[in-house]
Formats: C-alpha cells, structure tokens, sequence
C-alpha cells in the first residue's frame, strides 16, 4: 500500500496539490471580491458612490488606521453575518432535498477550475541540482536534507501547472459545468413553492438549451486546434493566433452562452423580481442561499477562465517571451498565472458591465434566441469549420473571413425566412392593457364611457377611436 | 531531459477527487457553521410557504406547463448527438486534410448532422421552438 502511494506521488501530483490549495482559496476569494467589484461597477453605472463604509478595523481602536479602505471589508462582513442568520427550513419543505440542494449547486460549481492550465508547463530539475529551487523559496528552516528525503526519489520531469492533468480535459469542464442545474432543480421542486418551482422549472429549461450552443461552439475551437488537452489548445494558440480572431463567431455563441449557463443578467429569468420574487431560491436563507450565490459565482468565474482558454490564448500574450509556452521556469509560471488571472478578471468585469447595461430578456425571447438562433447558427459554424478542417485552411485569415462570411450569411437568412413565414423580424408585441401596444392593428379602443349613465355623469372627453 | 508526465494515466484523476471531497466538505462545514451560529425561533405563521404575504392556494406540487418537458426531450436528442461528435472531432483533426479517409469522414459527420436537422425541422414543425 506505502509502496503505491509512493508511486502515485509524483511532481505531476505534488504541483497539482500545491494548485488545488491556491486555486480553491483564489476562486472563492474571487466570488467574494466579484460581489464586491459587481457592486462597486455597478453603483459608478448608476451614478452612486456603492460600498465606501467597512473597513478591516473590526471597531477596534488600535486598528482603527484600517477604517475605510475602500469597503473592502466589505465581503467578509457580508460572509461572517450570513454565518449568524437563521438556516430555516419552512414547514412544508421536503427536507431532505432541501438541505441537500445547496451543496448538489456548489459542489459542481467550485470543482470545474481543477482543469486550468494556469501556469503552462513547469521544468523541474532532478534531486540533485535543487539548489536554484531552494533559492527561490528561500525558507528559512527549509533544509535540503528534509527536502530529499521527501522527494528525492523523484527524477526530473516537466509538469503541467494545473488542478489535474487530465487526458479528457475540456470535456470534463463541459460535464462538471452541466451538473450544476441539478442543484437548482432540487432547490426548485423542494422547496414546494409556486415561485421556487416555476424558477427552477425556468432555469433547468434554460440551462439545457444553452448548453447545446456551449458545445458546438467549443466543438468549433477543438476542431482548429486539434486537442482535447487545454494545454495543448494554449499552445496552438500561441503558434497560430488567439482562436478569438479565427473563430469569432463561435466565441461570441460561448460567452453569451457562458452568461447564460450562470444564470446571470440578461438571463436571469429564474430568479426574476418582477415576476418570480427569488425564484428557485425563494424559500432559502443563510448559508445555504450564500451557497447558490456563490455557486452562481463560480460558475461564471470558471465560464470566463474557460472562455479565456479556448478563444483568449490563456497564460500566453503575444510578443511578451515569458508567457509563451517555451519559457517554463518558475517565474515564467507566475507570469502566466497573472496574465491569466487578469483575464479571467476582465472578462468577470465585461459580464459586471453586460449585466448592468442590458435589459433582461422576456423568457420567450431567451428560449427563441437558444433555440432559433444560437443553436442553428452554431450548427452552421460547426460544419463550416469542419469543411475548412478538410480544407486544411485552418489560419486566422481564411477562417475570420468564412465567420463573417457567415455572419452575413446568417443574418440574410434570418431576413428571408422572416419575410417567407410573414413575421415580424423584431420582437413580437405582447399586447397588455394600458401599453403602447395596447390597441393592435385593427381594433378598437375604447377611450370615453359609453354606457348613458356614465355620458351624464361625465360630460365626453372624447370620441371612440379605431387605431 | 524533461518528460511530460503521463495525462492518461489514473493517477491523474486523483486531484479531481480530492477537490470533489474538498468541495463537499466545503459546502458541508458552511451549512454545519450556519447551523450552529445561527439562531433558532419558532412562529406560528413563520414555517407558512411564502406567497407575497397571503396564505398559500394549495401546494406547489402541480401539473405545470408541457413545453418544458418537449424541451428536456429535444436537448436530449441535441445534446446526445453533441456527444457523438467529441470523438469525431479527435480523429477528424488528426487526419490529412484533403485526404480521401478525411473526405470520408467529413461526409460522414455531414449526414450525422443532416439526420439532425431533419429532427429540428420536424421539431419547428411540431411547435417545439414556439414559446409565446
């Protein structure tokens, strides 16, 4: 058994175990500081000041140099006083799943990061010449001798600075992230509640019908760049291009798509105000309401890293030398880790941005636009890319030209099919009392009394009109 | 001198499993500490189902709209044939462009997703797609 374990420890492990602990406390630290970001972004939107208040001086006197700073004590207040609120549970819940489904959302949502390429590859030198690896931790008490005890056994290797290098790579991104509409549901039907229900029903329904978008367009990436392993797509976009420039249509499909997995504005149906109070989390306080939230979180944080992967190049700028992937030493890998969290953090700012400035999308818009015009078009994209892969004119230049070839294509069709079935090419009017839509083409309005009593109670304002 | 080391390799899936039990084990303390810091008062009318401060009309635990379960039927085929097309793809990119095996296997995946649009035409057809 020791012998195995032995085996199993490798540097591909050790690195692995050291990017786990990172990464987990980066993500959620992340989801805390995304709040935070969102409110700041979104108060400056709105011409407010937002959060200026909590500071890190806890109201003690000899701290009190820490007052302010920006509230960015912010989350933390926010996170300690979900610890003390009530964790109710309504009388008529079904309890078990109830409980259970804060935990199915969050599970799914924290672990799909695993696969992440943060750093790109990592050269580490055998036993023996560890003395430059020494230097850079420079700890002090970190004696050599302990160190190759440890892992003396272990040879040189070059290792991938990532959660789990996996042969199935993006694929298991793709599975994890689908997992996560089974909390929502659960949360939905659970919490026997008319709003929860319909919410969750909304949100399960708009769930699946974007990840279908979400696959083809990541089938599109996966087509240029011929792998499956995120390294590797990393790679081939730093040989050939950022896949943003050759498949900007697709990439486009994803982050909307992305947006839409979250449930985030402009999609966020499921937990309308107007219409739905809270949604699928409606009955639910405390901690376990703070775990969809930060599941909703994570699961755009992961979206944006994983679009940053497949269409932005990942770790790699081009023209700086440390964030290709040729450079593998220690402090190429935290270049890349920053570049990367920098991306990551401007594409969190872009959906901030989208969700503040973009109208919520009636449900039925949300489902035409998966089913009418995300899905065929990414269908469309699909072949056309497979066609050029048969072509083998898989570069930047002949594929940007058939995107916007077929952008127009598309937009064409859109028009002609529009024409061919008599419909309106803009959104259909939904008539309600009192809107400017009210009266439709051919009715009548009625604007004055009619009925004699009420002509003598109140003499005519004026005459019954035909719009 | 450097070897990659091995991605296929079982070994490997063991991050993915210590952070699943990490992630639970996450979830699990947040609920165990709310439950233990927080407080904990009874009401007659707390425990109600909340419906806007009105007492609730019957359970939520009713037939509800068709069209979402014709949505869950149709992602299933849309999503099982998106399945399909994953190895495809691996060995489709593999092949030489312009090759007769590689013309062969792109037509082949052209009638896959032909069947495809079939199912979405009979789908439109049908009223699947209509949501107003």
């Amino acid at each position: 058994m020791s012998e195995y374990i032995h085996d199993l420890i490798d540097w591909q492990f050790i690195i692995s175990g050291v990017v786990l602990m990172a990464g987990v406390h980066a993500v959620l630290g992340l989801v805390a500081y995304g709040v935070y970001l969102e409110r700041k972004i979104c108060s400056y939107i709105q011409d407010r000041i937002g959060p200026n208040r909590v500071g890190f001086d806890f109201g003690l006197p000899f701290l009190s140099f820490l007052k302010g700073c920006l509230a960015l004590g912010q989350p933390l207040a926010d996170g300690i006083k979900f610890f003390f609120k009530e964790d109710f549970t309504p009388k008529n819940v079904d309890r078990v799943l109830f409980s259970l489904a804060p935990a199915i959302a969050v599970v799914p949502a924290l672990i799909g990061f695993v696969i992440m390429p943060w750093g790109g590859a990592l050269d580490i030198p055998a036993a023996g010449d560890m003395g430059a690896f020494q230097w850079l931790f420079g700890l002090p008490g970190f004696a050599g001798e302990s160190f190759y005890f440890m892992f003396g056994h272990l040879e040189a290797q070059s290792v991938i600075v990532t959660g789990a290098n996996v042969h199935v790579g993006v694929i298991y991104l793709l599975a994890v992230a689908s997992l996560g509409v089974y909390g929502v549901t659960l949360a939905g039907w659970s919490s026997n509640n008319k709003y929860s229900m319909l919410g969750g029903l909304r949100a399960t329904a708009q769930m699946i019908s974007y990840e279908i978008p979400l696959g083809l367009s990541l089938l599109c990436a996966l087509l240029i760049a011929g792998s499956f392993m995120p390294n590797e797509i990393i790679e081939y976009q730093a040989k050939h291009g950022w896949l943003m420039f050759s498949l900007p249509l697709p990439a486009i499909l994803f982050y909307i798509c992305g947006l839409a997995e979250a449930n985030r504005a402009p999609f966020d149906n499921a937990e309308a105000e107007q219409e739905l109070v809270g949604g699928f989390h409606t009955e639910y306080s405390s901690m376990r309401f703070a775990l969809f939230f930060m599941a909703e979180y994570a699961h755009l944080v992961t979206a944006c890293a994983f679009f940053a992967l497949l269409f932005m190049g990942g770790y790699q700028v081009p023209l700086i030398g440390l964030t290709s992937p040729e450079a593998t030493g220690i402090l190429a890998v935290f270049a890349k880790v920053g570049v990367f969290s920098l991306k990551v953090v401007l594409l969190l700012c872009l959906a901030i941005v989208v969700r503040w400035t973009v109208p919520r999308l009636r449900y039925d818009q949300v489902m035409m636009l998966g089913w009418q015009g995300m899905i065929p078009a990414g269908m469309l994209m699909l072949v056309v890319t497979s066609v050029m892969v048969y072509l083998g004119a898989t570069t930047m230049f002949p594929m940007f030209a058939a995107n916007i070839g077929m952008l127009v294509i598309i937009m064409i069709v859109r028009l002609a099919l529009a024409k061919a079935f008599g419909r309106s090419t803009t959104n259909k009017r939904i008539r309600m009392y009192g809107s400017r839509y009210y009266p439709m083409e051919g009715e009548t309005s009625i604007a004055a009394p009619t009925v004699a009593m009420a002509i003598e109670d109140r003499p005519v304002q004026g005459s019954v009109s035909t719009v | 001198m450097y070897t990659l080391a091995e991605a296929n390799e079982i070994s490997a899936y063991l991050p993915v499993l210590l952070m699943i039990i990490g992630a639970a084990g996450f979830a699990g303390a947040n609920l165990l500490f709310s439950f233990i810091l927080g407080p904990r008062r009874a009401g007659e009318r707390k425990g109600e189902t909340y419906e806007s401060g009105m007492d609730a009309v019957g359970t939520a635990r009713k037939r509800f709209n068709i069209r979402f379960y014709l949505i869950a039927m149709v992602f299933l085929v849309f999503d099982v044939e998106i399945i399909f097309l994953y190895p495809w793809a691996q060995t489709f990119t593999s092949l030489d462009p312009m090759s007769d095996s590689s013309q062969i296997w792109l037509l082949r995946i052209l009638f896959f997703l032909f069947t495809t649009l079939v199912a979405y035409i009979y789908g439109y057809r049908k009223g699947v797609f209509k949501f107003d």
